[in-house]
């Protein structure tokens, strides 16, 4: 008892002091990059790590998307941070046929891989069709296409149902190709039992057997990967001969960043994170996610949200700019569901607006006084902004209307698992493609598919106008026409479905003055590491 | 000629016992060597430091200008004459947050110390005064408590309930109850045996008369200084866990989550700094204040003798 009040006053001081201490120390994690050794030729690439694997065909994480692009390449790919128009990579033309089921790639002649060996159809062939059949995490892209070759230097891919899509699908970083032979050796397999028999993953995190700008020089998932240039590229080499992805959290990427001097870039800095950055840094970033609150249209969950009135009164009471200018400087008020990055999106000039007078009318007509509902987040910060923030401000402007929120944290695992099992009344999520198609949302959050029921909508709860303008988006072959299907799709999606958008928010790329081609892609990689050069 | 004198070492227990219960209030007026706790500067600082913040808990509505769950659009204003401690992300006015924030922080802290203080004293009477197998069980139960860092076990009860005050402050009973427990039974252990708790059980008194009349005013004193100390930790575990999301919900005006909230930005620094203060006065004022007691009280802490 003589010690432990003592030892407990000098903890409690400690840590009392810290509390004060720790919002205006700043303490420095890494050095900042390369100033002296080797300036000319490593690029720094720090990012938190997401990363599980190289393997192009299990990859499915961020980080690991970034490197497995610069080592492998694939049939199609994307310039800059362009994700509308998928431009030739290892083939030099492509033929789509009028029902958009068949597409017959042209292959490029004289690519090599890193070791030297010409690449054929036959490698194309065996890896997607491994992709397709070791039924990884990204398989689900291509699992309605079957693949053939028709002579050493063209190569048919046709889908089940008609696909205008496909392009952009064999443009992701997992329909990479490996060099078929090298991969079998190491125990890779393709056959329709791959899923059981094949065995290339560690071999695949540790070399790297694609014919792209880089080659894989280490390895560590905790820390770094190292990238080096592959000496027998076929195509114009990178300025960079090294690539280091560095793992470093988001506050220490930013302090990192502040005291970089050259080829230097941060992936994760982004929101209010922006905020005070020197300006000699450029920033490239794309709105590439929308956060939304989804209302439970099951009576059973909740008789307030499942009441359109009420749908509709919280969809007025919204203050959308102020939410925007919570994100920070690379977002913008909600329009739609498609993120601005994508093809389809609905115009910033749709942006919906508030309408206090407007809610509470709405509530009057539907006799609801003071209606109180649960409003369930998960307590994250998502790209550099936390939700419980925005959830705060909704709370806000809905309590103007006259509606009370009751704000519910939750940890992440249990909030999904709430969603997932559908009894959330109201909750507040950010959603990202994939990869930059945005028909899957259709294939989502139409009334009566997956995510649509765990918001308790149904096809009998939903206006079959929306039930038909989702249709006509799937039928459209025309990728123009798809997507104004998709604006109309979404502008009834607004007025009675039970999302309601609230922001787009940017991913942001963040480099050093002295690089050029630093650009944001949607694409899945982030940042083209072999497109980065100096100035 | 010969005079029966009563034997002094044989004192009335009821004039004993009547001496032993002043014995630690005696000691905090002065009337031993040395000056009352109010009489030393740092103790009347650390007073003074808690009676304004219990005046500004008392008449919050009247001190914060502004309702502190009110959002406006002048977000991250910097300190200035309309906004004292300046604006957070909301535009929520930070001095009025800080000020209602002294009604969760003191009161909640006040709540957990003597539900600790009630059940852990209980306990530790009984253990104490009963010995063998219940001081045996209890103590191995308080083994268990100490076996976790508190900050961790709290963390796992109120994620374990669900992240509210009331689970909060359960939490925080049940990792700082044992404290109070190990005291009040090591003080009992030491009375036992004493002649007046003798003398009392041969007049016929049973247990729960003697606990209450004789046991409990000489053994609280110790507790008493230890919960005043508890205080100060008390606000700072309840500020963590709020800090991590696991205290009172949003919006609610609760020092930890306002540090947390400032701590997204550190370039925006008054959004944190205010609360880390009032954090810091209180814990401090709390800490100096139980030293105090405990210098007065208990003489192996007294100075200067």
């Amino acid at each position: 008892m003589s010690v432990s009040p003592r030892r407990l006053r000098a903890g409690a001081l400690a840590l009392a002091t810290l509390a004060v201490i720790s919002t205006t120390a700043c303490t420095a994690g890494g050095s900042g990059g390369n100033a002296n050794n080797g300036a000319a030729t490593t690029l720094t690439v720090n990012t938190s790590f997401v990363l599980k694997t190289l393997d192009p065909g299990r990859v499915y994480e961020a980080t690991g998307l970034t490197a497995v692009h610069a080592l492998y390449d694939t049939l199609l790919t994307f310039e800059g941070s362009d994700v509308g128009t998928p431009v030739p990579a290892l083939a030099e033309s492509y033929e789509t046929s009028p029902d958009a089921k068949t597409f017959t790639f042209k292959l490029r002649s004289g690519v090599t891989f890193s070791d030297g060996s010409p690449l054929t159809a036959d490698d194309v062939v065996f890896s997607l069709n491994r992709l397709k059949n070791i039924k990884g995490s990204p398989a689900v892209t291509v699992s309605e296409l079957s693949v053939s070759k028709t002579d050493d230097s063209t190569v048919v891919v046709t889908s089940a149902t008609p696909n205008p899509n496909v392009p952009v699908v064999l443009a992701m970083p997992s329909t990479g190709v490996l060099n078929a032979k090298a991969a079998q050796d190491n125990g890779a397999k393709d056959g329709e039992d791959a899923a059981q028999g094949d065995t290339a993953q560690q071999y695949l995190d540790t070399n790297s057997i694609g014919s792209g700008p880089y080659v894989l020089k280490s390895y560590e998932p905790e820390s770094q990967v190292v990238l080096e240039a592959n000496p027998n590229y076929w195509g114009e080499k990178p300025q960079f001969e090294r690539v280091v992805l560095r793992n470093m959290d988001v506050q220490t990427q930013k302090l990192t960043m502040q005291r970089a001097e050259s080829a230097e870039i941060s992936l994760d800095i982004s929101g209010k994170l922006l905020d005070g950055l020197p300006e000699s840094l450029q920033t490239s970033g794309v709105q590439d996610t929308v956060y939304f609150l989804f209302l439970n249209a099951d009576p059973a969950v909740s008789a307030v949200t499942s009441n359109p009135k009420f749908n509709q009164a919280l969809r007025a009471a919204i203050d959308y700019q102020g939410i925007a200018a919570l994100y920070g400087a690379g977002a913008a008020p909600g329009a739609g569901l498609v993120a601005p990055a994508f093809p389809g999106t609905l115009p910033g000039s749709e942006a919906s607006t508030r309408d206090v007078p407007k809610a509470k009318a709405l509530l009057a007509e539907a006799g609801l006084t003071n209606p109180t509902v649960t409003f369930n987040y998960p307590a994250i910060t998502y790209k550099g902004v936390d939700l419980g923030t925005v959830a705060t401000k909704v709370q806000g402007d809905a309590a103007e209307a006259g509606i009370t929120l009751e704000l519910n944290p939750q940890p992440l695992t249990s909030f999904l698992d709430e969603m997932r099992g559908g009894k959330s009344p109201l909750g507040f999520t950010p959603q990202s493609l994939n990869y930059p198609v945005a028909d899957s949302l259709i294939n989502n959050m139409a009334p009566g598919q997956a995510t649509a029921l765990r918001s308790g909508w149904t096809v009998e709860r939903a206006e079959p106008a929306i039930v038909a303008a989702g249709e006509k988006v799937t039928e459209t072959l025309d990728l123009a026409a798809r997507a104004t299907a998709m604006q109309e799709w979404q502008r009834l999606m607004n007025q009675s479905s039970p999302y309601i958008v609230l922001a787009s928010n940017s991913s942001t790329v963040v480099a050093t003055a002295d690089l050029t081609g630093a650009d944001y892609s949607a694409a899945g990689w982030q940042v083209d590491v072999a497109a980065v050069g100096r100035r | 000629m010969t005079m029966i004198a009563p034997d002094p070492v044989a004192p009335d227990p009821k004039v004993d016992r009547a001496l032993t219960r002043r014995r630690w209030l005696g000691r905090l007026r002065g009337d031993s060597a040395g000056r009352p706790v109010w009489r030393q500067p740092i103790a009347v600082v650390a007073l003074t430091i808690l009676g304004g913040w219990l005046l500004v808990a008392i008449l919050a509505p009247l001190v914060a200008p502004y309702d502190p769950l009110a959002q406006s659009a002048d977000t991250y204003a910097s300190p200035s004459a309309a906004h004292w401690f300046g604006t957070d992300s909301l535009g929520r006015d930070i001095f009025s947050r800080v000020v209602h924030g002294a009604r969760l922080s003191i009161p909640l802290a006040l709540a957990i110390v003597s539900l600790a203080l009630l059940i852990g004293g209980l306990l530790g009477l009984v253990a104490g005064y009963l010995g063998r197998f219940a001081d045996e069980a209890l103590m191995r139960l308080t083994d268990l408590v100490f076996a976790f860092p508190q900050i961790i076990l709290a963390m796992a009860v109120t994620a374990a309930f669900g992240p509210n005050t009331r689970n909060a402050v359960l939490a925080l009973v049940i990792v700082s109850w044992p404290v109070y427990a190990r005291v009040i039974r090591s003080a009992v252990l030491s009375m036992r045996g004493d002649d007046y708790l003798n003398a009392a059980r041969l007049l016929g008194v049973g247990p729960v008369r003697a606990l209450r009349r004789d046991v409990l005013p000489n053994s609280i004193g110790p507790a008493v200084v230890l919960a005043t100390l508890e205080l100060g930790n008390a606000v700072l575990l309840l500020a963590a866990l709020s800090f991590l999301g696991l205290g009172p919900r949003p919006p609610a005006a609760e020092w930890g989550s306002m540090v947390a909230l400032g701590s997204q930005d550190l370039s925006m620094w008054w959004v944190s700094v205010f609360p880390g203060l009032a954090i810091l006065t209180v814990v401090m004022a709390f800490n100096v204040l139980g030293d105090a007691l405990r210098d007065r009280l208990d003489p192996r802490y007294a100075k200067g003798r």
